[in-house]
């Protein structure tokens, strides 16, 4: 019966886990991916490179920037000419049709519409743009996952909570002599729940254990060949917290024991 | 000590157990409650530790509302009012002394009072030099002891027995009045159901008769079957 809950919260946590992994590493990613998008800040033509600077200034005191660079227009066109270079022979344009502009990176990817919104208010400003398409796509994908990822959680644990609710209710049956007799010469409901609770709590957070043994090897084994495939995915800006992750696994598999264990000795206690 | 007020019992398939029933009894005495087999004795007893709550009436206990109760405080109501069956209902894995330990265990009683107070209990009934051995090593007799040595253990001042000799052959049978004669003597309040003609005739104590459900008879120094002994009052 143990080894039945044992392997339950097992599997659940596995999955759990699993996906907790998954989600953290896609959210890392999409985050890095975001904070290299960069804000393009095109001014007015009339505006020197003084006003350009102090202007640069001023966005970089903006508490969600977290870069600004000035970008002159002679730099711009230099620019221009090291990316198009063997493409385009930009030696024939006469003049630099390009404006100033300021490059803008942000902290948090999320505040990139608003930062570019209150920069787009300023004073000879021109043109605000950023890759707006990516930038909508990663945040929808962000929260998606982590509505999923609530209901995907709950589900689990309720799931895992039940199937040791029902193996803790078969030990409860079979001790229950002793239960009623317990009950007889006096023991209060906590003192009849706490072996059963105790009997939960261990069988969640050996499942867990045996959940992050496994997971720990999949990653060991797996995880190379996954990142050798998908290579031009940079996951090594996306490193989980490994240990809050354990911890967080363990967490789940003791509430799951000692909850699932709780609902089945309550249910005999009230009958 | 002990008393019914008016009180009724109808079980959840129809039986009415106990119809309107008042009885009194006072601290240190010793009752027999006697009747046809059915539910009515034991039900009465039931309701005295709390084991059923009564469809009417009152039931008081050492001063205290037991059907109306908090489940919380059932275990403290358990604590005083010690219960042995037909059946002795021990743990057939513990040991005699770890049987009437249990009892004190479950109210986190410390070691040093469980050492204390298990080997008092066993030396009332006389099982002090058996305790190690395991039910199943012991005569009938001495498992009912032992069940006895347990609801002792925690010294409560009343001590139900239903039907404590159903089982045991009338040589011992007479060794365990014997022994709840003595635990009386020394102040608890005994109750015993039993349809066992000979204790109650031989022992002439307080008879209460119960007949589909009602009190038809209580005697002080009644025999079981009514008529050979003097006047009896009739209730309900």
């Amino acid at each position: 019966m143990q080894i039945t809950a044992i392997a339950t919260v097992a599997v659940t946590i596995f999955m759990l886990g699993s996906f907790l992994y998954a989600r953290e590493t896609l959210g890392k990613l999409s985050s890095g991916m975001l904070s290299r998008i960069e804000i393009s800040v095109f001014l007015n033509d009339r505006v020197e490179d003084k006003q350009g600077r102090a202007m640069s200034e001023v966005i970089g005191a903006d508490p969600r920037v977290s870069a600004v660079t000035y970008v002159p227009r002679t730099e711009g066109l230099r620019q221009l000419q090291d990316r198009l270079r063997g493409q385009i022979d930009t030696s024939l344009l006469t003049s630099n049709p390009l404006p100033n502009a300021i490059r803008v990176r942000v902290k948090n990817p999320d505040a990139v519409p608003a930062v570019a919104q209150s920069i787009g208010k300023m004073r000879d400003v021109a043109n605000v743009e950023y890759d707006q398409a990516t930038v909508a796509k990663l945040l929808r994908l962000t929260e998606t996952i982590a509505k999923l990822g609530l209901i995907m959680i709950c589900v689990l644990i309720f799931a895992a909570a039940v199937i040791i609710s029902n193996t803790i209710r078969l030990t409860v049956f079979a001790r229950r002599r002793e239960i009623a007799i317990m009950q007889l010469v006096g023991a209060t409901n906590s003192y009849v729940r706490a072996p059963f609770l105790a009997e939960g709590f261990v069988a969640g957070t050996l499942g867990a254990l045996v959940a992050i043994a496994i997971l720990a090897i999949v990653q060991a084994e797996l995880l190379p060949k996954i990142m050798t495939t998908l290579s031009f995915i940079p996951f090594s800006t996306a490193r989980v917290d490994e240990v809050r992750l354990t911890f967080e696994l363990l967490g789940a598999g003791a509430i799951v024991g000692v909850f699932g264990a709780w609902i089945s000795v309550s249910r005999y206690l009230r009958v | 000590m002990i008393r019914l007020r008016g009180v009724s019992l109808v079980y959840p398939n129809g039986v009415r157990a106990l119809d309107n029933v008042s009885l009194e009894i006072e601290k240190g005495s010793f009752v027999f409650l006697i009747g046809s087999s059915g539910m009515g004795k034991s039900s009465v007893l039931r309701l005295m530790y709390r084991e059923r709550t009564p469809t009417d009436g009152e039931v008081i206990v050492d001063g205290m509302r037991v059907d109306t109760m908090k489940r919380s405080k059932i275990p403290y109501l358990r604590r005083n009012v010690g219960v042995v069956f037909q059946d002795f209902k021990l743990l057939a894995d513990k040991t005699v002394w770890e049987n009437v330990a249990f009892a004190l265990r479950v109210t986190g009683a410390k070691s040093k009072d469980v050492m204390r107070q298990v080997p008092r209990s066993l030396e009332l009934v006389g099982l002090s030099h058996k305790s190690r051995m395991f039910p199943h090593e012991l005569a009938g007799g001495e498992q009912q002891r032992t069940a006895i040595a347990r609801a002792l253990v925690n010294n409560p001042k009343i001590l139900l027995c239903d039907e404590p000799t159903g089982n045991l052959d009338p040589a011992t049978t007479s060794e365990i009045m014997e022994l709840l004669l003595r635990i009386n003597l020394k102040g608890t309040t005994i109750i015993v159901a039993t349809h066992n003609q000979g204790v109650v005739d031989r022992m002439r104590r307080r008879v209460v008769r119960l007949e589909n459900g009602r009190i038809v008879s209580d005697e002080e120094r009644g025999y079981y079957f009514l008529g050979l002994g003097q006047t009896s009052v009739l209730s309900g």
